[in-house]
């Protein structure tokens, strides 16, 4: 199940999206998350929910990923919506219930509401469907860089997120084998009272740990034997790109933002 | 701010040790609630790595969560995750990890390991909560209807389990200190 950890959520493909600098798409999905709240009538709405699909098709990434990412947050989009569908009291009355009634207003605002948080799962997941969490990585790292100057350690905190990608199937694998080799000695995981397998834990807790600091240490060890001195002056093996689509894709988010400005009443 | 490579190589193994302790339970189930054993091992990142380790280890494992890597529980994770309204119970581990760092740090008795665990399940769940409060105001513009009370009414469920596995913390805590003292050099000078 953790096979999958290096490369995350990501879908391989070659369409342009998939191409573009990480750099480039992190902005963009940044400055969307911002303007989405801008839209607040039908028409620009409808313009949003344009580009926003448009951009999905755009990426050809198989639409069943595209659902599985929208499946979290379903609950949230129903109950917002009844929330709003019973609670919002404005406009004429549509269904009187007597005890309740569902307003026009309810309706308007349960549906944009719903749209709103729609649009924003489909394009901040479409960040990590079309982009390596090392690549987010890289574009991370690049982005922040300016805050060095404010001494906060951007390259290190890059390498602690690779190291700790790396890490995760090991210590995985490592608990599994653990809990085996507790297991035939003896140990009760999966039955027996609570308190019994609370017990439990520690005999799987303190071997994990132990495995885990030594890891840790031996890298640290190969680093200084290989004279690692921090980001100063250091090479990359992959290098990030800003191609000429980088730039069209941002301007397109810059004309998105007049176009939501001009619409928005 | 200056890190060595151990002190990467160390917070970089928490992070991925707290990926591990969120979906542990897909391994071993206690019950049959789907229970993460997340705001334990941050605790724990705090008493072990020490405050400011502790702290920087959990944000490396909300920024990876982020960027797609499957840590979070349930093996959820990317950046889509900003926007469940449970995403400040993830924030509220770089502070919770650094709160008992810091208690454990001014004092080390059995005890303080204790206090500190249940303080950082009550910043926790405070946090949390008022992070759900927020976010359900902002992402979807809750009505007045949707209230703090409501809020909270929702996290009781869980709070037994989450005082119940403090308290383990707490009690683990200082031995897993001790018995990686034996076995590691560096863990005693990090976290003194």
């Amino acid at each position: 199940m953790m096979d999958n950890v290096i490369i995350g959520q990501y879908i391989p493909g070659s369409s342009t999206i998939h191409r573009m600098d990480p750099r480039a798409k992190l902005i963009a999905v940044f400055v969307y998350v911002i303007i989405v709240f801008l839209a607040n009538n039908w028409l620009s709405y409808a313009f949003l929910g344009i580009f926003t699909i448009g951009t999905v098709l755009f990426s050809r990434v198989p639409l069943p990923f595209i659902l599985k990412g929208l499946k979290p947050i379903l609950w949230i989009i129903l109950f917002t919506m009844i929330l709003h569908l019973f609670m919002t009291k404005e406009g004429p009355v549509l269904l009187d219930f007597g005890w309740t009634a569902i307003h026009e207003g309810g309706v308007v605002q349960g549906v944009f509401i719903a749209l709103r948080l729609l649009f924003l799962i489909l394009l901040t997941s479409l960040l990590t469907l079309t982009t390596t969490p090392i690549d987010i990585t890289d574009g991370i790292e690049s982005l922040l860089a300016p805050l060095k100057r404010v001494k906060f350690p951007v390259h290190e905190f890059a390498l602690m997120m690779s190291i700790s990608l790396r890490f995760i199937p090991t210590l995985l694998q490592e608990t599994e084998k653990i809990m085996k080799a507790q297991s035939a000695r003896g140990a009760e995981f999966s039955s027996g009272p609570i308190k019994e397998r609370v017990k439990a834990f520690v005999p799987l807790l303190v071997p994990l740990f132990i495995s885990a600091f030594k890891r840790a240490e031996d890298l640290a060890l190969a680093m200084e034997a290989r004279g690692y001195r921090g980001g100063e002056g250091r090479t990359k093996l992959r290098l990030l790109k800003w191609k000429g689509i980088d730039t069209f894709a941002l301007i397109m988010v810059g004309v998105l933002i007049i176009v939501l400005f001009l619409l928005r009443s | 701010m200056k890190l060595k490579p151990i002190d990467i190589t160390l917070a970089a193994v928490f992070a991925a040790l707290m990926a591990v302790g969120a979906n542990l339970t897909s391994l071993l189930v206690i019950g049959s609630v789907p229970i993460t054993l997340q705001t334990f091992f941050s605790v724990l990142a705090g008493m072990i790595l020490g405050s400011r380790l502790g702290a920087i280890s959990m944000t490396v494992y909300a920024v990876i969560g982020l960027a797609g890597a499957p840590v979070f529980a349930q093996f959820s994770g990317g950046f889509g995750m900003i926007l469940k309204p449970t995403f400040g119970f993830i924030l509220s581990f770089i502070l919770v990890a650094y709160i008992t760092g810091k208690i454990v740090e001014s004092n080390s008795s059995k005890k303080s390991y204790l206090i500190a665990a249940l303080v950082g399940m009550v910043i926790n769940y405070a946090a949390g909560t008022n992070w759900m409060f927020a976010a359900m105001k902002v992402w979807a513009d809750a009505p007045e209807g949707f209230t703090y009370k409501m809020a909270w009414g929702w996290m009781l469920a869980p709070l037994p389990k989450d005082i119940l596995l403090s308290v383990c913390a707490g009690l683990i805590a200082p031995r897993l200190n001790r018995t990686l003292s034996k076995t590691s050099r560096t863990i005693k000078k990090s976290a003194a």
